[in-house]
């Protein structure tokens, strides 16, 4: 399995969409003379575009690399061929997905801007690097589940629409799960149909919850942050990651492959 | 060759649009400039992660439209801001990131001034209070917005009484008592000003609070004069040249905003620019197209 991640990983670097993504990376260099526009709060800005720009850049990965991994390997007839090999679809998925993951594992570059604005700008309140480091991981986490959902729906699309625009929908409606079951539970929908707010509460438990994964205020503004809520977002992601592949799996197994 | 001919043609055509092209973009009015600004709610939904960001360039679009203006005051070039669209956009900005400064920065700095925006700037401050915690800041704002714009004495306190609990000192506190009961208003502004011009990294916003500084400094001047020629004399001074003519001031400070410093017939300082820009030229030409009630400074 190990051979299949590298092999991915491989695959990844020499794909021109990669490389497209990466070239992203030099915005970096402009961070810290557009976060100087800021009045009050030049580092802060920095780290803002610079947890932005990492954001960015792994939905983009994950859309263009989860979403159409699976669907171009299939659409070459290459699964074919390596499913002919001793080994099992399940395996060969989970080892396309952590390849893709090895890829998604970025952003040191961004901390060495935030340090070069730090010390050309002494912010109110010192970078509390271990939150950021840890806002940095989270997202990670956020878009390696978004990756498990382009993949689940790459096991059962036949075409490249689905697995993209699929993933860009939940990609969404991920990130304004928390907010709209908040509205929902506060004094300003009190005039909502019963109904409408049972199916927005039932969609809230199935959908994926990205706000959790968010930790950019505590990163860029030091605010403290909960442990036992990062244990729990942690749980979260492991339990729901899981599933998705779980189905992944079971659906690419029992695909007709001609 | 045509083509070599026709890209060149074409390329000179550009040239000799682009520069007035340049000016109307500039010069547009600002919801132009801006274009529309979604609810907050909607932006957020569809900023997604990306929300921070999203109110970080709101910010950063009506520092720049405000920069602009500042710009052709240099110029002699009087344009009056859109001070209740700034103000939404800035409330757009806070409600998706109400931990960011600069949208707190600004509408203390520039829009409670010149925009009579003194309750919605407090219900600002006091919003971002919930979450910047550790900020003495918006205490501090919201302190001299309570002490000098609304003479709300006690509020003032209790905010001043936040920022030296957030320091760690008595300080604020005595100085805003030593302020508000002694010295008065002018000097709680002069000391207010210096320390918001002192902290400002942004040019057009430090040159606006430098030029109320300016004006503030010239009527503490005056009202110096004044307080000095009534234990003298005892009795006021009819108007500030007589205060020059008997010797109390060096010479007539000049207001910044254009104006002509005056005594009113309750003696208090004030000035024919009301402390805008464009006023007093305006009321020289008599077509004022301001008509601003804004007279802060003269109290």
């Amino acid at each position: 399995m190990r051979q299949f991640i590298f092999i991915t990983v491989q695959g990844i670097f020499r794909d021109r969409v990669f490389k497209g993504i990466a070239i992203f990376a030099f915005i970096f260099l402009l961070i810290p003379s557009v976060s100087s526009l800021s009045m009050r709060q030049v580092v802060e800005l920095s780290l803002t575009l610079s947890l932005s720009l990492i954001s960015l850049m792994l939905l983009l990965l994950s859309l263009f690399l989860g979403g159409s991994s699976l669907w171009k390997d299939i659409e070459r007839r290459y699964t074919y061929s390596v499913l002919s090999l001793p080994i099992t679809r399940t395996k060969y998925l989970l080892s396309k997905f952590f390849g893709i993951v090895a890829c998604l594992v970025l952003g040191t570059v961004s901390c060495l801007v935030v340090r070069y604005v730090a010390w050309m700008y002494p912010p109110l309140r010192p970078v509390v690097w271990p939150n950021v480091f840890l806002s940095i991981f989270f997202i990670a986490l956020k878009y390696i589940l978004l990756v498990a959902f382009a993949f689940l729906l790459s096991t059962f699309s036949t075409s490249f629409f689905l697995p993209i625009f699929g993933t860009v929908a939940i990609f969404f409606a991920g990130s304004a799960t928390q907010q709209v079951y908040d509205f929902l539970q506060s004094q300003s929908a009190f005039g909502y149909s019963p109904l409408l707010k049972k199916g927005a509460n039932a969609l809230y438990y199935v959908l994926p919850n990205f706000s959790a994964f968010d930790l950019t205020a505590n990163a860029i503004y030091g605010v403290g942050l909960s442990y036992s809520g990062l244990v729990l977002t942690l749980g979260y992601f492991i339990v729901y990651t899981a599933i998705v592949l779980t189905l992944a799996a079971i659906v690419f197994s029992r695909r007709e492959m001609q | 060759m045509r083509k070599y001919v026709l890209l060149l043609v074409l390329v000179l055509s550009y040239l000799a649009i682009i520069s007035s092209f340049t000016s109307h973009m500039k010069n547009r009015p600002f919801l132009e400039r801006m274009g529309y600004t979604p609810e907050p709610l909607v932006l957020k939904f569809f900023s997604a992660d990306q929300y921070r960001l999203s109110a970080a360039f709101l910010i950063v679009k009506v520092i720049s439209y405000y920069g602009s203006l500042v710009e052709q005051y240099q110029n002699k070039i009087y344009i009056p801001p859109e001070y209740p669209e700034m103000g939404k956009t800035i409330e757009t900005a806070v409600k998706l990131d109400p931990y960011n400064m600069d949208s707190y920065y600004f509408a203390q700095a520039i829009m409670i001034w010149g925009a009579s925006q003194v309750k919605s700037t407090n219900e600002l401050l006091e919003y971002g209070m919930q979450y910047r915690t550790w900020d003495f800041y918006l205490a501090y704002f919201a302190g001299f917005n309570y002490a000098f714009f609304l003479k709300d004495y006690a509020n003032a306190a209790k905010y001043y009484k936040r920022v030296g609990e957030l320091t760690g000192a008595d300080l604020p506190m005595n100085l805003a008592g030593r302020y508000m009961y002694e010295s008065g208003r002018t000097d709680l502004a002069v000391a207010y000003l210096s320390s918001m011009v002192k902290s400002s990294t942004n040019d057009a916003v430090k040159k606006s609070l430098q030029t109320r500084l300016d004006a503030f400094q010239g009527v503490g001047k005056i009202e110096q004069a004044c307080t000095s020629f009534l234990n003298d004399r005892h009795r006021r001074p009819r108007s500030v040249e007589e205060l020059v003519q008997k010797g109390y001031l060096e010479k007539v400070p000049v207001d910044p905003y254009g104006g002509t410093y005056y005594l009113d017939k309750q003696g208090k300082v004030r000035s024919t620019s009301k402390f805008a820009y464009g006023v007093a030229s305006a009321a020289r030409e008599r077509t004022s197209p301001f008509n601003t009630n804004d007279s802060r400074l003269s109290h």
